[in-house]
């Protein structure tokens, strides 16, 4: 199942990084510091280290096993289990994809509820939102690559705000340092996994990198800078709130933007949160198109269809729930997903590879 | 052709949204921007909210409203009974509390609810009122709106003069930290008609436990604040100087554990402001340093003792005893270790200049 | 249709001659004249049409020479005319298409196979004038004219190169309008040239009257607010952009040249902005950045924050806000709109209107509306600052067409703000960016090079960086030959005192 890619479609090889870092960055990056600082306290900072070289050696295992059958995961599902069984497993990789979409989506929908407007309605706003995304995604990958850049690039300013955080910032609250058991240690690396997910986009647009070789550095470029950022908000985050406090606030890198006051506005929440709508905007289409792109394979429709129907179901799931409690719930749900497709399913996955090519080397000989 | 439609279709919902979030349009809701606590009868509070009316040309016309119920919202309820629109909380600058429902009551429930709601910015002035919050609220000072200008006289304070940083977001940090009990500004409305900062209260779970004189408040931020700035009078022997703090710190240490000791090194650069002796010559500097020494010192030491009688830490002593010590038994803080917790104050001054004349 | 058309002519060939003659006598302005050579006693005709030939031309060069030289032929003609453009044909499409640019036809009595035709054209062009759409303080003051042969002439002596190479095509199926491409040979990517040839041949219109009707046919996406190509009336800017490694295209009767590709970063850059030191020049474009988007963003902004997020008004400009819209009637997005509406209404009746009317009218209008509504109780006077602002801010916009654009979407952000505040206008924002990330310039991506990003190219973008750092060609155009000149050719650095 080689599928051949016009050469003006792919995109340059350094741009993978702000396709990675991109896609990890969304709604959990809002309000990571609480999970983690529950499980591993202050030196929650440590756990998010931990997790950053898990997230390395997964995407040194997925290059590696892209690079192997120099395709998607589609093609690598095929490598291994052959036609039939891949299609049913693309079925699977189709619904985790759309889980993702509908947890972020929803997340943020709650976001703006809480904070901005509590009567703003799921659906009209979902509606707007699909539109949108629908409109990026039919231009092609490398529109949505724009997207991620413009997502990465554009909201760098908001990094700057928290430094306005700094006059009410304690960092001797980070002391004493390893105060916790590795297994707390570990227990807060996992709380991490949802925030970091996301990287495992590259499994769907390898294919689209130009020099797919050179891409291998930017990738982990973008895991680095991800690490960076989620180390950088739970220092500052670690360093304004008093444990107790932090363990209060569902959203603490929002609760943060409440203390900034600049002469022009007094309050850079409400900004916050309206430009967050731009950092979610690959979260969401990058699984679109990827699921899209999938189901096309699979199903052998367009995929102008696929990407539609798809919204269409999202926008449907996206409705469903209504209370914090519900979305909770789903959003840890979609979480543990995370976790065992990243962690658990993309290891076997790379041990499968490497089974089925020694197997397949072995074969044509003996 | 086929963006024409998606564009039409996507103004078309945009009609049907139009309305569908709640709007607060600025000239259509009351902008509360002072909230007073009182003291009622034990179950009930009675709140009083001051907004003003702005008005063309001319400084806003205060109006004041008094309510009471349970909580805080349901007084808001109570209080939009009266008012023309609703009573939105986005613009509260100050939140006060009459003393005697500090003292008796508690003000951590109501405080909460500041905490809870996201409309309320982080960065609102709490206070104590000597007096019921209500009288003081409905006092007429200067031009701007009330809560405005007590929200100014504590900005101001705070920048230039004695009173340690203090905000909603401050007092929360000091409360949830553990090792720490929070504070606030004590005010109260003169005979005059004025406002005045007449102190700090110091709380303890949710009660005020002691109060200190503005006199004191200098050396408290002596104590408290990283870097700060403030005025006192020094007297020597050769004259009476008035010594203005340009740049302070405070650096704590730990000596010894059980029983805790720690030490504590001021540092304070300050300028001769006003001096009524006869010649300010080196050795006068000099003295004036030595004095002003020996007041840090002997303040200060007051002041800690003080707090460990009435069991208060406003300044930290737990929170740095946590960080130094692993496996710090902060359960007994409070009631014994902080009791015999030994404080060794280490001041130094250095006047930098005496100004344009010797 | 046009290729069905051609095959009827064809087929009809020979009553043609006649038709054109019939149809011709029918217009007044067609003349027809015979006359006799004295010396060889031949006689011929000139059939010209009046109103295109110029008298002077025919009356001096021609006749006399025709009457006093010796001709027995046709083809003798040829050596005795002193004109430059004489033609010996038999082709009837040629003639015809010659007669109606303003040749004249001569035939010889007895010959009716063969024809003379030369060219006595009338040519009505004004002058080289002003620029007065991209007037700058400093630099060439010439524009081009309705004339192709003039403006080729501008351009060509500002490039005296024999690399510069002109195509000419006919489009119109009634106007027959001439195009010319212009490029030059070795920078340009011919993939561009190919485009361009191949959009302009299969433009089917009956008539062509200016080059924004060639804009609007082979842009990639007509549909858009944002010029795709750049339209330019200054044969310097025309120029510049052919070294580039663009294309030019002139079309005969416009007196603007349209460049392409362009991206969006050009449109925002005026050609003043290269005879400038490059320091104020970069100081020019960001404050050009910042009040194109003051002017999107500014209305919108007041609208959400009034009627959704109170909270973000720092506290000593609520009560000059609230005293403000203490006593207006309407909600704030009617009160922008109306505004607004006032400042569309006052630009397009100055535009209509003769140049010293207009600007009375704006002045006096804008004046005398303003106060009053505010005076009226209608609107407040911040949002009236604001308009006011954002409206004189939009004309910063160097290029004429982004101005319109920009005039135009800040209606639906408007719009959007009024249905969720802030979080609408970042909405609205992203459709924007959407659309501005799909659109392509002759299939080059439109918003280069901010995405994809390039190096190189954002040193002439945001900012103009000196002429020693932009040694390299714009990448997007992906000229043949990169560089402009050897960066390493630049003088060393000397020491102190050397």
């Amino acid at each position: 199942m080689k599928i051949h890619i016009p050469e003006n479609k792919k995109i340059s090889p350094f741009l993978v990084l702000f396709l990675i870092h991109a896609n990890q960055i969304g709604v959990g990056v809002l309000g990571f510091q609480r999970p983690i600082s529950k499980e591993a306290g202050y030196d929650g900072w440590i756990s998010i280290l931990i997790i950053a070289v898990a997230i390395h050696i997964i995407m040194w295992l997925i290059l590696k096993m892209c690079s192997t059958v120099d395709g998607d995961i589609m093609s690598v599902h095929e490598f291994v289990f052959g036609k039939w069984i891949s299609k049913i497993l693309g079925i699977f990789v189709i619904l985790y994809l759309c889980l993702t979409i509908v947890a972020i989506l929803r997340s943020y929908i709650e976001i703006i509820q809480v904070w901005m407007f509590p009567s703003l309605q799921t659906f009209w706003f979902s509606l707007v939102f699909f539109i949108l995304i629908l409109y990026l995604v039919t231009g092609g990958f490398r529109v949505i690559t724009g997207a991620a850049f413009f997502s990465v690039i554009i909201p760098v300013y908001i990094l700057f705000i928290f430094l306005l955080v700094l006059p009410y910032a304690d960092f001797t609250n980070l002391l004493p340092i390893f105060d916790h058991s590795f297994t707390d240690l570990l227990k807060g690396a996992y709380t991490m996994t949802y925030a970091f997910a996301g990287f495992e986009a590259i499994l769907f647009f390898y294919p689209f990198i130009k020099e797919p070789i050179k891409a291998k550095k930017w990738a982990h470029m973008g895991l680095l800078l991800t690490v960076a950022i989620h180390l950088y908000l739970a220092l500052i985050a670690f360093a304004y709130f008093p444990r107790e406090q932090l363990q209060k606030n569902i959203w603490p890198t929002i609760t943060m933007w409440k203390i900034v006051q600049m002469p022009f506005v007094e309050r850079f929440e409400y900004i916050g949160i309206a430009n967050w709508c731009l950092i979610i905007l690959p979260n969401i289409c990058i699984p679109l198109w990827a699921s899209g792109r999938i189901a096309k394979q699979i199903f052998g429709i367009r995929q102008k269809t696929s990407v539609a129907v798809l919204a269409l179901f999202c926008l449907a799931a996206v409705s469903l729930f209504s209370t914090r409690t519900s979305i909770q719930k789903y959003v840890s749900f979609a979480g543990t997903a995370g976790f065992y497709f990243n962690f658990v399913y993309v290891p076997i996955l790379f041990i499968a590879v490497l089974i089925a090519r020694r197997v397949k080397k072995n074969g044509p000989s003996s | 052709m086929v963006r024409l439609p998606k564009i039409l279709t996507l103004f078309m919902f945009s009609a049907a949204l139009s309305g569908c979030v709640e709007k607060s349009i600025l000239d259509d809701i009351v902008l509360v921007n002072g909230l007073g606590f009182d003291y009622c009868d034990g179950v009930n509070i009675q709140a009083t909210v001051v907004y003003p009316d702005y008005l063309p040309d001319q400084p806003p016309k205060d109006k004041t409203f008094t309510g009471r119920a349970r909580m805080k919202k349901t007084v808001l309820q109570d209080i939009s009974r009266q008012t023309t629109d609703p009573v939105v909380t986005g613009s509260i600058n100050t939140v006060v509390f009459g003393r005697e429902l500090a003292e008796k009551q508690g003000i951590l429930d109501l405080v909460d609810s500041f905490h809870r709601d996201p409309r309320v910015g982080s960065t609102i002035f709490l206070g104590v009122i000597d007096g019921t919050a209500k009288e003081f609220l409905k006092g007429k000072y200067g031009i701007r709106s009330t809560g405005e200008h007590v929200a100014k006289i504590i900005e101001h304070n705070i920048k230039h003069e004695d009173l340690p940083r203090t905000n909603m977001q401050r007092f929360f940090s000091d409360y949830y930290q553990t090792g720490k009990t929070p504070f606030m500004p004590l005010l109260r409305k003169t005979e005059a008609g004025n406002v005045e900062l007449t102190g700090i209260s110091f709380f303890k779970y949710g009660k005020i436990a002691d109060s200190i004189p503005a006199e004191k408040m200098f050396f408290f931020k002596l104590l408290s604040d990283k870097y700060s700035e403030g005025l006192h009078s020094v007297k020597t022997k050769e004259g009476e100087a008035s010594v203005r703090d340009i740049r302070s710190s405070h650096n704590f240490s730990l000596l010894q554990q059980n029983p805790l000791k720690i030490r504590v090194k001021i540092k304070v650069n300050g300028i001769i402001d006003e001096f009524n002796g006869e010649e300010l010559n080196p050795s006068t500097v000099k003295s004036v340093e030595k004095e002003f020494e020996k007041i840090i010192y002997e303040e200060c030491m007051e002041l800690i003792s003080r707090f460990q009688e009435k069991e208060i830490d406003p300044i930290g002593f737990g929170q740095f005893a946590k960080t130094q010590i692993r496996n710090f038994d902060m359960e007994n803080w409070l009631s014994t270790l902080y009791k015999d917790l030994s404080v060794d104050i280490k001041p130094k001054v250095t006047i930098t200049e005496t100004g344009v004349i010797e | 249709m046009k290729k069905l058309f051609w095959r009827r002519k064809k087929k009809n060939n020979d009553n043609r001659d006649k038709r054109l003659e019939d149809l011709l006598q029918k217009s007044k302005d067609f003349r027809s004249v015979s006359y006799k050579n004295p010396k060889t006693q031949i006689s011929f005709t000139l059939s010209f049409i009046e109103t295109l030939v110029d008298e002077k031309i025919l009356h001096e060069s021609a006749l006399p020479k025709l009457l006093e030289e010796k001709f027995h032929r046709i083809e003798e003609v040829k050596d005795i005319l002193p004109l430059s453009e004489v033609e010996i044909t038999n082709d009837k499409d040629q003639i015809e298409q010659k007669l109606l640019n303003g040749s004249v036809l001569l035939t010889i009595d007895g010959d009716k196979e063969t024809y003379c035709i030369f060219s006595a054209q009338k040519e009505i062009v004004r002058n080289v004038t002003l620029p007065e759409v991209e007037f700058s303080v400093l630099g060439p003051k010439e524009a081009f004219v309705e004339s192709l042969k003039h403006n080729l002439n501008l351009i060509r002596r500002r490039l005296p190169m024999k690399e510069l190479i002109t195509e000419k095509l006919t489009v119109g199926n009634l106007s027959q309008t001439c195009v010319a491409i212009l490029y030059i040979e070795g920078i340009v990517d011919m993939e561009n040239v190919n485009t361009v040839r191949q959009r302009i041949k299969e433009i089917e219109f009956d008539e062509i009257s200016d080059n924004s009707y060639i804009l609007q046919m082979i842009s990639d996406n007509s549909h858009s607010l944002f010029p795709q190509l750049l339209d330019s009336e200054r044969p310097d800017r025309v120029a510049a952009t052919l070294t580039e490694g663009k294309v030019a295209i002139l079309v005969d009767g416009s007196p603007h040249a349209l460049i392409a590709p362009t991206t969006l970063v050009e449109c925002f850059s005026s050609f003043e902005d290269y005879l400038l030191n490059w320091t104020m020049a970069s100081f020019i474009r960001l404050i050009r950045l910042f009040a194109i988007s003051f002017s999107v963003l500014a209305t919108p902004l007041y609208v959400a924050t009034i009627s959704y997020h109170y909270e973000l008004i720092p506290e000593d400009l609520l009560g000059t806000l609230v005293a403000s819209r203490g006593a207006i009637p309407f909600p704030p997005i009617l009160e922008a709109l109306f505004l607004e509406l006032t400042i569309e209404l006052l630009r397009e009746a100055g535009a209509r209107l003769p140049t010293k009317v207009g600007q009375t009218i704006g002045i006096v209008g804008g004046i005398v509306i303003g106060t009053a509504s505010v005076e009226a109780g209608l609107t407040s006077n911040v949002l009236l600052i604001i308009i006011a602002l954002a409206a004189l801010a939009s004309f910063t916009t160097p290029v004429y067409r982004i101005g319109n654009t920009i005039r135009l979407i800040r209606f639906p952000i408007l719009i959007f703000a009024e249905l969720w505040g802030l979080l609408g206008i970042f909405i609205c924002l992203c459709f924007l960016m959407a659309h501005l990330l799909r659109l392509t310039s002759l299939g080059r991506p439109y918003l280069e090079p901010l995405y994809p990003p390039r190096q190189y190219d954002l040193r002439d973008s945001i900012l103009r960086l000196p002429f020693t750092a932009l040694y390299r060609r714009p990448q997007y155009l992906r000229p043949k030959r990169p560089m402009r000149f050897n960066e390493r050719d630049l003088k060393k650095k000397k020491d102190i005192d050397e």
